[in-house]
């Protein structure tokens, strides 16, 4: 039996293209309740492994999503969300319709950028003041930031940045200003990703 | 007495059995593991550490913590027993 696949959640015309989807599929394509559309390719499972390779096609496609006819905005769903039925999916867009249209406005035409500054093996910095410096030059070019884990003794700071599309290449110029102004550190710049960090909507039902 | 022994005894396995999990808590510690699988990977982004060790850590890594994962489902289950 086949199921959907859900990437994300869009307003208005459906979307669908061919492309290397999760599980070897080949397209994606648009169920839609009213306005609100799941994009979605076909699964066999309902309970997808998570592998490096659909992890991977899995953000290709909402990157390419967030390019389709002139930049769409989606609000991407997290690895692994499954339907066993159109009906069943629809009626997620249902009941969840109010938090994704409240998520669709929130992120609309911005998308996603994440910095990562690690210190050098044998450097010693004030974080505060790497904090602070990153801080004053990107935070009032970002319409939002969320703070992310500190995962190694090496990351000074770690933050996704929700941007305007308008505002990316004031964003790579500070950025990349930052990068001349701190010698013994290193930025991991990436992006750009669909706005993971900046929705927050449960679905109850996965399937 | 054997009633009397039991209820004095209780609390000291009581006491043991909570090191236990402490103990396991931490050998299994699946947010440490979960840390340094996000470490290899960076280390690699950067270039730090080569294809071949990012790929034969990350082995690892994934393996331990699949073992972690387990021991925590089996004592939230209460599976695995404190044996004296």
């Amino acid at each position: 039996m086949t199921n959907r696949y859900v990437y994300g959640i869009v307003d208005g015309e459906p979307i669908e293209f061919e492309t290397d989807a999760v599980h070897g599929e080949e397209s994606v394509y648009t169920i839609s309740y009213r306005r609100l559309g799941a994009v979605v390719s076909d699964i066999e499972t309902t309970d997808p492994e998570e592998t490096d390779e659909d992890a991977q096609r899995h953000d290709d496609v909402l990157r390419e999503i967030m390019d389709h006819d002139g930049g769409r905005t989606i609000v991407p769903m997290q690895f692994g969300m499954a339907f066993e039925s159109d009906r069943a999916l629809k009626n997620v867009l249902r009941g969840a319709r109010p938090a994704f249209r409240r998520a669709i406005n929130d992120i609309e035409g911005r998308f996603e950028l994440g910095l990562k500054v690690v210190r050098d093996e044998d450097a010693t910095v004030d974080v505060d003041t790497v904090e602070a410096g990153v801080a004053d030059a990107l935070e009032p070019i970002a319409a939002q930031s969320v703070p992310n884990d500190l995962f190694s003794d090496r990351l000074v700071t770690n933050r996704s940045y929700l941007v305007d599309r308008d505002e990316r290449e004031t964003f790579d110029a500070a950025v990349a200003d930052l990068e001349e102004t701190y010698d013994d550190l290193t930025f991991r710049y990436t992006g750009p990703f669909a706005p993971y960090s900046f929705v927050d909507v449960e679905i109850g039902a996965q399937r | 007495m054997f009633v009397l022994d039991d209820l004095l005894l209780r609390p000291f396995v009581g006491i043991v059995d909570a090191l236990h999990t402490m103990a396991l808590d931490e050998l299994y510690d699946i947010e440490a593991l979960e840390d340094e699988r996000k470490e290899n990977q960076l280390l690699y982004e950067l270039g730090e550490r080569s294809e071949d060790e990012y790929r034969r850590r990350k082995e690892e890594l994934e393996a331990e913590l699949e073992i972690a994962r387990e021991v925590h489902d089996h004592l939230r289950s209460g599976k695995i027993e404190v044996k004296s």
